[in-house]
């Protein structure tokens, strides 16, 4: 008897510590009934012998007090599931009702924005998010339209965060990036909490200038350091007024919920920031790829002679080139393919290299592969699976941009950046700097290359045919009298019968500075335009007196 | 008999009345000084606290004097318990009156509840003794029964409640409202004291019939209708957290009277099965039980409560927010039903854990009365009142932690309240009067 009473207060106290530990793996229902069964378990446990010395009263009745003891143990463990183990799921707990109403705890409007969250500023120290006190809260202001998307949104009543928002959210509230013992300190102090600034590489005249070139086109520019990977442009369009998704007061929120909703049921999807989570169909911008990854296999040279007489006969579909500036030349160099974008040049490249060795290669730069950044980047593919480019047709579609690839704006610049880096592609970041309130910087990031797919021989004779394009091809327009330029142009034909625009390029002095990745989609503005966007925004960041840095 | 007025020390009980005067005093301080986060005061913002501190501390003195040889330990843990309430409805004064004008006079009602709840304690222990208390309550046990029934019945006639809640709670005479179920804990505690130990003998016994053994069904019919009240209290005044505080009472002085726990499980098991039905019948029973197991079905309308008492039991932690520092009064009826929410906010776990802790020492120190006691009666009574606190307790504290569904009763001690306050102190009186009894060797 005695063994079975010892046990059963044995096992009670395990599934009461089993499911205080595993609190986040059992939902309310099981942890009622293991708590139920914890409690009869422990009734049991209250037969203990007891000395029959003791009148029979005061046995009853110290019977019935652990009887009572065990009701308060009960108690107890639920206050610690949710009190402590259950604590943030419960606190954090939100319901939307079919009308839109929410349920959410009052208290994240008192906590979160009783703290003074971080400055976002550029790299010139130009305020891009930043925080005004009123009465005991903090409201969060985003003045410069063409930099406030890229901070995200900020929205703890409504809609939470995104962009550097959220995933710097920890530095912006203090919880990190400041000084451990002083954050304890202030905590239990119950000090208001401080956030740390964050020093952006961004550059708000040029992105306020790229805003001004892509006008009312949908698109994106990136423009980035091609020795850091500092990214100093970042634009997209259309994009959205974080200002009017916050809202301090969560009963006074329909501003909010009206501009949400018409943000959300947009077709344009303005909440998506093309630059990192837009896939778009490269066109010929992606002949630089199969360009480097034949040269890095050795499969061609830039002075290498292939037929181009107009069109091609592939597993018995014609391709047709449009291209060549001379109808009656037959024979052109893959240096003449890239500077006049010849399909069908590309088409036979792209056969020579072989599915496999495009695939590893295409894998080796980065294609398939999560890009490490500031924000989320969607994934850029070579095609939706490897087997799709076992057919011939695919596998030449491929080569000269059509098919089934897929890249981001940002991914397209950091190609670009490589091949004048010596074939190093950078880390890009966007976030170069953390500063805690008493002004010290408590984090410095610094550039780091992420893969070196190609060798630097390889990088500098893609470079030389991009200025060889630029200077003898179809992107004479992308010239800068005085400058190192180099780019291709790209027309990527979409399902829909449209097209977007493609420009990639860089600029420099001697040795090229800066890329830039320029995408239109479909239909908003020729491939004129985007060379244009693309060859002025080099402009201006060559010659802004930041460029130094 | 001249021993018992010799004047004695009482220091333990000083010693331990020290801690709630202290809490007292720098607790006001904190709920001055926090909002404004300043550290200039007045003496004005703590004569509150001084009352209090002077008002224990005389107690014990007086008791002292008076020769009383009573426990030592359940007037500090009262009081400290006291003060806790009294704190935090100070506390949620201001945040109240905010939110609706009806509560401009919370914590001064409060206050007055407390100072005349010390005064019924004080006198009960004064003058139980030259009045023979025990006698009385003992010899007229059939009028304690008769004034509970009386009452219960008054309140279904003339009774009100919340409005909505179809419940009825409380009788109002003139400007006073009184809440009857509060007196009938204790009058009810005495009858069945009284009763069962007269039957005792013949409860613990049992009848045979042939081979099979059947408990005393005669005696047994005043239990049935004490099953049958409790029951009546919960469908006719729907007033749950009473029907299941006075039959948990009953069966354990049932328990401890017969020494039977079949008796118990009976009674629970029929209990269970009555509650069953009623949660069938009622839909109101229904919607009770939907928010104990999921109040997220239902988030703005019934769900309301239970929600936000969640949010506020998370947001304490550990440590809590600090008094004054968290926003507990976003719980609708905060200073009555869910003013555990607003101490496990401000409080954290520790002050949660402290609190039910020291209820539970309370019920084991009140058991230690009852198990020193002579007399059967005095013993059985002893029995009743300390569970009276110890379930209500847990009816509360488990409704607001949702283990069991929420019943609107009070927090002993610490919910707002007159009646409760009243009555509970009053019952300490009695614990404390019993306690000074001649004891058993």
């Amino acid at each position: 008897m005695s063994v079975i009473v010892s046990l059963a207060g044995v096992c009670a106290f395990a599934l009461l510590t089993g499911g205080l530990v595993f609190a986040d793996r059992i939902s309310d229902a099981q942890w009622l009934f293991a708590l139920g069964v914890a409690w009869l378990l422990m009734l049991v446990a209250t037969r203990i012998s007891l000395p029959t010395r003791i009148p029979t009263f005061n046995r009853t009745l110290i019977r019935t007090s652990l009887v009572i003891a065990t009701v308060f143990i009960v108690i107890s463990a639920q206050l610690v599931r949710i009190q402590i183990v259950a604590s943030d799921a419960t606190y954090n707990r939100t319901t939307v009702a079919p009308d839109g109403e929410i349920m959410g705890n009052p208290r994240l409007a008192t906590s979160e924005l009783s703290i003074q969250r971080g400055e976002i500023r550029d790299r010139n120290g130009d305020l891009i998010a930043g925080t005004e006190q009123q009465g005991e809260i903090y409201v969060r202001a985003w003045p410069d339209p063409s930099t406030a998307y890229v901070a995200g949104y900020y929205s703890p009543l409504l809609y939470g965060s995104a962009g550097l928002e959220a995933t710097w959210n920890a530095e912006l509230t203090g919880d990190s990036g400041n000084d451990p013992l002083e954050r304890v300190i202030n905590n239990l102090l119950n000090r208001p909490q401080q956030g740390a600034d964050l020093r952006l590489t961004l550059d708000s005249s040029l992105q306020q200038e790229a805003m001004n070139l892509l006008g009312d086109s949908t698109g994106a520019v990136v423009v980035m350091d091609v020795d850091t990977g500092g990214v100093h442009v970042f634009a997209s369009n259309p994009n959205f007024d974080p200002n009017q998704i916050f809202t301090p007061d969560r009963t006074a929120n329909e501003r909010a919920t009206g501009y949400w909703e018409s943000l959300v049921e947009n077709p344009d999807a303005p909440l998506l920031p093309r630059a990192n989570l837009g896939l778009f169909t490269p066109g010929s911008t992606f002949k630089t790829v199969t360009a480097a990854i034949g040269i890095e296999l050795g499969v061609i040279e830039p002075d290498d002679v292939y037929e181009d007489s107009g069109q091609i006969t592939i597993d018995g579909r014609v391709l047709v080139e449009n291209n060549r500036p001379d109808e009656t030349r037959d024979l052109w160099t893959v240096r003449e393919g890239i500077a006049w974008s010849l399909n069908v040049v590309f088409a036979q490249i792209g056969l020579d290299i072989g599915t496999e060795d495009y695939w590893r290669l295409g894998e080796d730069l980065g294609f398939g592969q999560q890009i490490p950044f500031d924000l989320p980047v969607a994934e850029s593919q070579l095609a939706n699976n490897r087997g799709a480019l076992d057919r011939d047709n695919a596998l030449a579609d491929t080569a000269f941009g059509q098919g089934e690839i897929l890249v981001s704006p940002l991914f397209m610049c950091m190609l670009t950046s490589m091949y004048v880096n010596d074939g190093a592609m950078m880390q890009p970041y966007l976030v170069s700097q953390v500063v805690d309130e008493h002004g010290n910087v408590t984090q410095s990031i610094r550039p780091q290359v992420w893969r070196s797919p190609i060798s630097s021989q390889t990088a500098s004779e893609v470079e030389e045919l991009m200025i060889g394009a630029v200077n003898n091809g179809s992107v004479a327009r992308a010239q800068v009298e005085g400058y190192v330029v180099g780019g291709k142009t790209g027309t990527a034909e979409t399902g829909d019968g449209s097209a977007h625009s493609w420009f990639i390029g860089f600029i420099g002095m001697d040795e090229p500075r800066y890329a830039v990745a320029v995408v239109l989609e479909g239909g908003s503005g020729g491939p004129a335009s985007a060379v244009t966007i693309g060859r002025d925004i080099l402009y201006s960041t060559i010659t802004s007196p930041d460029s130094g840095n | 008999m001249r021993t018992f007025y010799r004047p004695t020390l009482r220091l333990t009980e000083f010693y331990l009345l020290l801690p709630p005067a202290l809490l007292a005093i720098v607790g006001m301080l904190m709920i001055f000084l926090v909002p404004t986060g300043q550290v200039a005061w007045a003496w004005s913002d703590i004569w509150v606290s001084l009352a209090f501190a002077g008002a224990v501390l005389g107690m014990g003195l007086t008791f002292g004097i008076r020769g009383f040889r009573g426990d030592q330990v359940i007037l500090p843990l009262t009081a400290t318990l006291a003060i806790i309430g009294l704190l935090m409805i100070q506390r949620l004064h201001p945040d109240l009156t905010a939110l609706n004008a009806r509560y401009s006079t919370l914590a001064q009602r409060q206050l007055l509840f407390l100072m005349v709840g010390l005064a019924v304690l004080w006198l009960t222990v004064m003058l139980a003794g030259p009045l023979g208390v025990m006698n009385w309550l003992k010899r007229y046990k059939y009028t304690w029964l008769l004034v509970s029934l009386a009452l219960q019945a008054a309140t279904f006639v003339i009774g009100t409640g919340p409005p909505g809640s179809g419940a009825k709670l409380w009788i109002t005479v003139g400007p006073i409202q009184v809440q009857p179920s509060e007196i009938v804990k204790i009058t009810l505690v005495i009858f069945l004291a009284g009763y069962l130990e007269d039957k005792r003998e013949l409860l613990g016994s049992s009848w045979r019939i042939g081979r099979v053994s059947l408990p005393p069904i005669p005696y047994l019919i005043p239990m049935g209708l004490m099953w049958a009240a409790s029951l009546l209290t919960l469908v006719v005044l729907n007033d749950l957290g009473a029907a299941l505080l006075f039959f948990a009472v009953f069966l354990t002085m049932l328990y401890l009277a017969s020494g039977k726990p079949v008796y118990v499980i009976v009674g629970l098991v029929t209990f269970a099965l009555a509650c069953f039905g009623a949660w069938r019948a009622f839909s109101r029973v229904e919607v009770r039980v939907q928010n104990w197991l999921n109040p997220w079905q239902d988030p703005f309308v019934s769900g309301y409560q239970p929600i936000q008492s969640d949010y506020a039991l998370s947001s304490g932690g550990i440590l809590g927010t600090g008094f004054a520092q968290g926003n507990p009064w976003y719980i609708p009826a905060v200073e009555t039903d869910y003013i555990f929410s607003a101490i496990g906010e401000e409080l954290g776990l520790l002050g949660t854990l402290a609190v039910l802790a020291m209820f539970f020492l309370l019920t084991v120190r009140g058991f230690t009365v009852a198990m020193r006691a002579q007399d059967g009666f005095v013993q059985l009574l002893a029995v009743g009142l300390t569970s009276i606190v110890a379930f209500q307790t847990i009816i509360i504290v488990g409704g607001v932690v949702r283990i069991i569904p929420l019943t609107g009763i009070t927090l002993p001690f610490i919910s707002y309240g007159g009646s409760s306050l009243l009555s509970n102190f009053a019952l300490i009186g009695l614990l404390l009067h019993i306690s000074s009894l001649p004891k058993r060797v």
